[in-house]
């Protein structure tokens, strides 16, 4: 059966000092669990690259799946040969013959990178020797050679056992592998903004559990089943992740007979970050992570995130803080979760928002005003009753 | 659970249920094919369309043609008859189905003649319609039965006043309403150049409808290809839905004065039990959009439309849910629109009173004992929520 190499190239991995092998151990296990489905390949870690091994059947499979691994910078399709001169050019002609036919003109270039020094030709040696049988054969039907704009690259890679001969490059997701640095707790709603503070925390190598706030007596279930649609996307992502779901009704209307009006979302959101802490610290997160963006709505003032922010000792990162909604919506469509936060939601703004929220809440006021309902038993009673959805056994659900 | 949304959609009936699974079990063949198991499909077809018509009481005047629905059905008729240049009249509560695509002939400097001034609760005043003549309207289109209200605009009548007043005036009524629910006579089709029914409101499947239309007329198909059903509407007719819709029509149609009195008999029991709850709980307000009487030949006794500010309906509606009760907010078409509701402020609702509101439908599923739950839930639901709404009314 005919085969195909996968040269998998890290991102930032490249630049670890000592840490690097940890690095490069989770990348592997990473993309061994992303490529679980793919039937008789094998993975190996070499001097700055992963390799694959699979079927030529399964290659293009395999991009498909790698897309979604944080960490890869690209990846390449390619034949595992000797660095044998006439045999590579033998492979270029047949690669740049197609395209030839097509085009009738075309400029091409070989590159050549030797991780394997002990190789006796140096990469302009073997440039040279690969291009000049190429041209030999196709000059005289429009092949021309051109370092600086060539519209096809033969690239070869000499490592000390395998190399690598290949035409393409596709970008990877870049950043760190997931799990690299640890665990967080995003605060997930089913806008457009959360999902992608949840994306780029796990491009920063982190697993992200997610947590949603559930109102669905007021709301019905519309939310949270979008909810779980956009978790079950950012899963893809990382694999691992859970979906804590609090049912958040009782809080809200609390909050909304007893505290002044003006207040009411900023007090939402300490009950929520006071929530999150909690779960955060029993699932071994190690901060937590929301989509605010300064300014964008009333609850995002620098005042107001700073009266959110101070009910939790855990760190809080919020990605978003600089992106205008125009950079935002552009990751969200990227990543695939756009269609669905922008699906219409059922939502009682009447109910729930004031008509003229606070902008510069003051603690000492909030505070007050949450002496006026029993904030802390509410709270026991929202985290007992929340439920924890293992996305990895979601598609099985939805 | 408790359903009360059946002017949503129905679930499907056992017995149609086993005609669909039988025919999608054996009825495979393409109906246009020349072998013999095409043409036992095509008979089948025809079959379908003999006992549709005799159900129906359609006569040889009119042509049945199978459409996905009956939003296709009204495009069908109102594309493909008016499209664009003919003056056509509407009262303004249709379901969108029939208001956008006359809506959309605006775009074509075809504006369509709205005569929303012309109603009276939710029924077109007849006694102003002489203005479809002074207007050179060719159309009038207008609901069977309202989608949101259940009030009937009754086809003898309409076409009665037509002929003395307009009489140049076509009529053409979505009757996806109003199937299952009133008896269509010969008479009724005499008046009636194109009626759309759906197969999903009685108890049949989703994906069939009908188009039943004046064969005298031709209609311009929406759907170009295989010239199938004579070329008004291409694509493979689909066999096993076309034998649900007839069994569930069928049904339906030797059902019907049974029903009508279930249904009375329901309704009556909710507006009863909702007056009631009015005089127990002094804060409850209910105002009746659709009407209270038993005429039917001014209201469906199968849906009940009610407003009871300041308690909103979504959130009333959520309540219920949560208590396994499933009613209508608005039409089910629209309702994931935040705007409201067309029909209702159209008959003179006030922005709150249509978004304070609900629709209960029935079918011949529900019992008294749905009612009576129904209406003690909504009674705690009300009085739980009333306080919140209060506060915020107040400071609005």
């Amino acid at each position: 059966m005919e085969t195909r190499t996968l040269l998998i190239r890290y991102d930032e991995i490249g630049l670890k000092g000592r840490n690097r092998k940890h690095f490069e151990n989770q990348l592997v296990k990473n993309i061994r669990y992303a490529l679980r489905g793919i039937q008789n390949i094998k993975i190996n870690k070499i001097h700055g690259r992963i390799l694959g091994f699979v079927n030529l059947a399964d290659a293009d499979k395999c991009i498909d799946y790698l897309n979604f691994v944080p960490g890869i910078a690209s990846i390449s399709i390619g034949h595992s040969m000797e660095p044998d001169f006439d045999k590579i050019a033998k492979l270029g002609i047949s690669l740049i013959q197609t395209k030839l036919q097509d085009l009738g003109q075309l400029k091409f270039c070989v590159r050549t990178r030797r991780s394997n020094k002990s190789f006796p030709s140096t990469s302009k040696e073997f440039n040279f020797e690969v291009g000049s049988r190429i041209m030999e054969t196709l000059s005289s039907k429009g092949l021309s050679v051109d370092i600086n704009r060539a519209d096809f690259v033969l690239e070869v890679e000499i490592g000390p056992q395998k190399t690598i001969v290949f035409d393409n490059r596709v970008p990877g997701l870049k950043g760190l592998p997931v799990g690299s640095s640890g665990q967080v707790l995003s605060l997930l709603s089913g806008g457009i903004d959360s999902p992608v503070s949840t994306f780029k925390l796990m491009t920063r190598g982190c697993r992200v559990h997610s947590i949603f706030f559930d109102n669905r007596t007021f709301l019905g279930r519309g939310g949270y089943d979008k909810v779980i649609r956009l978790a079950n996307i950012l899963n893809r992502y990382q694999g691992g992740g859970k979906l804590f779901v609090i049912p958040f009704q009782d809080i809200q209307v609390a909050i909304r007979d007893h505290c002044h009006d003006m207040n009411r979302v900023v007090l939402y959101r300490r009950m929520m970050y006071r929530i999150s802490n909690v779960l955060a610290e029993l699932n071994n997160c190690h901060a937590l992570v929301t989509g605010e963006s300064v300014g964008q709505v009333a609850s995002q003032t620098l005042k107001n995130l700073a009266a959110v922010s101070c009910v939790t000792q855990m760190s809080v990162f919020r990605p978003l803080i600089g992106m205008n909604k125009h950079e935002i919506i552009k990751d969200a469509k990227k990543i695939g979760t756009f269609d669905i936060s922008i699906e219409a939601q059922p939502d009682c703004c009447s109910v729930f928002m004031p008509d003229h929220p606070t902008t510069r809440s003051k603690i000492k006021y909030l505070e007050s005003d949450e002496r006026l309902f029993p904030w802390e038993e509410l709270m026991a009673q929202a985290l007992a009753s929340v439920e924890i959805i293992n996305l990895d056994e979601l598609n099985s659900r939805v | 659970m408790i359903y009360l949304d059946n002017a949503a959609t129905t679930p499907i009936t056992p017995k149609v249920m086993d005609v669909l699974k039988e025919s999608m079990d054996s009825d495979f063949a393409n109906p246009g094919t020349i072998y013999s198991i095409g043409l036992d499909a095509k008979k089948l077809i025809d079959r379908a369309k003999e006992d549709i018509a005799i159900a129906l009481n359609i006569p040889s005047t009119h042509k049945i043609i199978f459409t996905s629905g009956g939003s296709e059905s009204n495009n069908l008729f109102i594309k493909g008859h008016y499209f664009p240049d003919k003056k056509v009249a509407y009262l303004g509560l249709e379901h969108p189905s029939v208001r956008e695509p006359l809506e959309y002939f605006s775009s074509f400097g075809n504006d369509p003649f709205n005569m929303l001034k012309y109603q009276t609760q939710g029924r077109l005043d007849l006694k102003n319609i002489s203005v479809l003549s002074d207007t050179r309207s060719k159309l009038l289109c207008l609901s069977h039965v309202n989608n949101e209200l259940g009030t009937v605009n009754d086809p003898v009548s309409v076409y009665d006043a037509l002929c003395e007043n307009s009489p140049d005036t076509r009529l053409f009524m979505d009757g996806v309403q109003a199937v299952g629910i009133f008896k269509l006579s010969s008479t009724i089709w005499r008046g009636l150049s194109g009626y759309s029914v759906s197969g999903h409101k009685i108890h049949g499947p989703k994906g069939i409808g009908l188009l039943i239309y004046d064969a005298k007329l031709s209609i311009t198909p929406i759907i170009h290809g295989g010239h199938q059903q004579d070329g008004v509407r291409s694509g493979t007719p689909p066999v096993p839905l076309i034998r649900a819709i007839a069994k569930a029509i069928s049904i339906a149609s030797e059902r019907i004065d049974e029903m009508q009195e279930h249904y009375e008999f329901l309704k009556n029991r909710l507006i009863q039990g909702l007056y009631d709850l009015s005089d127990h709980i002094p804060e409850l307000n209910i105002r009746f959009n659709s009407l209270v009487d038993d005429d039917h030949k001014r209201q469906s006794p199968s849906i009940v439309n009610f407003s009871f500010p300041p308690v909103e309906g979504e959130v009333l509606l959520h309540h219920l849910e949560a208590k396994g009760i499933f009613v209508g907010l608005g039409s089910a078409c629209s309702a994931s629109s935040k705007k409201p509701s067309r029909i209702l402020l159209g008959i003179g609702l006030s922005v709150e009173e249509t978004r304070c509101s609900l629709r209960i439908s029935f079918s011949g599923n529900n019992t008294i004992n749905d009612i009576d739950v129904f209406l003690e839930e909504f009674s705690i639901a009300y009085k739980n929520l009333y306080p919140t709404f209060l506060r915020m009314n107040r400071k609005n």
